[in-house]
């Protein structure tokens, strides 16, 4: 097996347990730096490409802030609404950047949240 | 002092990351990140947004700012686009359909388009099968004239005649009373 798909296989697998394990969420994207999704699931049938685009580009504005504070690598971004949130955070493989985009309502924890796509990232990274 | 907000949008790879970076005063605010996609035969593309600042000689500052050119981020050409003044359509000639290329951005910016001025410039004009006069005839089919230029987005005299032209463009608007953003 390729390491693209080992790749792919180990993100598939994340997105189906994040949304299996987690209250309240409603879309979990797994979303190749520059807005491809190369893993997703949709409960609210929203479209994995759109999330995979804007994940792509609130990550990179991210970016730039801390780049511009010298704050290091930007390691996740919250967006926090009136009925939940969007959770991205960042996998950082030797070979290439994937975003994690977590979408959810107000039965959702966000430290859960945050703490299972910890996990996830670690999973991730730990890909040779 | 007054500010103004311009944008650059078009074909990914046409230059708007490189075309603000020729005129900015300030060292250009960009989100490129490694291009996965094969469609388009570059390392890099602009995700987010660029940013760069220009003071003209009144004193004025002109804020630039660039979107990716990728259809699936139209959502941030929407955003972008809000209060712009004006906008500069870069596309790439030497891709194998530049006037479908035009067509995405047009649809695109459609709505904003009727109260903005609008300049098209075409890089890599001496490649390809489509005339710059090609350009103009298309848009005149659907009842649009618009400047179309040659640039080179490298060349910052190129840029600052794009934005030239624009301003002209702006004030022609402003003197008809179409412009609806200038407050």
């Amino acid at each position: 097996m390729s390491n693209e798909q080992q790749i792919r296989r180990i993100a598939s697998r994340e997105v189906q347990k994040i949304a299996k394990e987690l209250h309240g969420v409603s879309s979990v994207v797994i979303a190749t730096v520059d807005g491809f999704d190369i893993a997703s699931i949709g409960l609210d049938g929203e479209d994995p490409g759109r999330i995979a685009a804007m994940a792509s580009s609130v990550s990179a504005i991210g970016s730039v802030i801390s780049q511009e504070e010298s704050l290091g690598r930007s390691r996740s971004v919250t967006i926090a609404t009136d009925t939940g949130f969007a959770y991205l955070s960042c996998a950082y493989l030797p070979d290439q950047t994937l975003i994690l985009n977590v979408i959810a309502d107000q039965d959702a924890v966000l430290g859960q949240v945050a703490y299972r796509c910890a996990e996830s990232v670690r999973r991730l990274e730990a890909v040779a | 002092m007054k500010e103004y907000k311009i944008l650059f949008s078009g074909t990914p790879g046409a230059g708007k990351t490189t075309a603000i970076g020729a005129v900015s005063e300030i060292p250009p605010v960009v989100t490129d990140v490694p291009n996965t996609d094969p469609g388009y035969a570059k390392a890099y593309t602009t995700v987010g947004l660029d940013y760069g600042q220009l003071t003209l000689d009144t004193g004025d500052c002109l804020r630039l700012f660039g979107t990716p050119g990728q259809a699936r981020f139209d959502f941030l050409w929407r955003i972008l686009g809000r209060n712009a003044l004006g906008l500069i359509i870069l596309l790439d000639n030497s891709r194998p359909n530049p006037l479908a290329d035009l067509e995405i951005y047009i649809n695109g910016f459609g709505e904003a388009l009727r109260s903005m001025p609008c300049v098209i410039g075409v890089g890599r004009h001496d490649q390809g099968n489509t005339a710059l006069d090609d350009y103009g005839l298309w848009l005149m089919e659907r009842n649009m004239i618009l400047p179309v230029l040659p640039v080179d987005v490298r060349r910052r005299a190129d840029v600052v005649l794009l934005i030239d032209v624009l301003l002209a463009e702006l004030e022609f608007h402003i003197r008809k009373g179409e412009c609806s953003h200038v407050e």
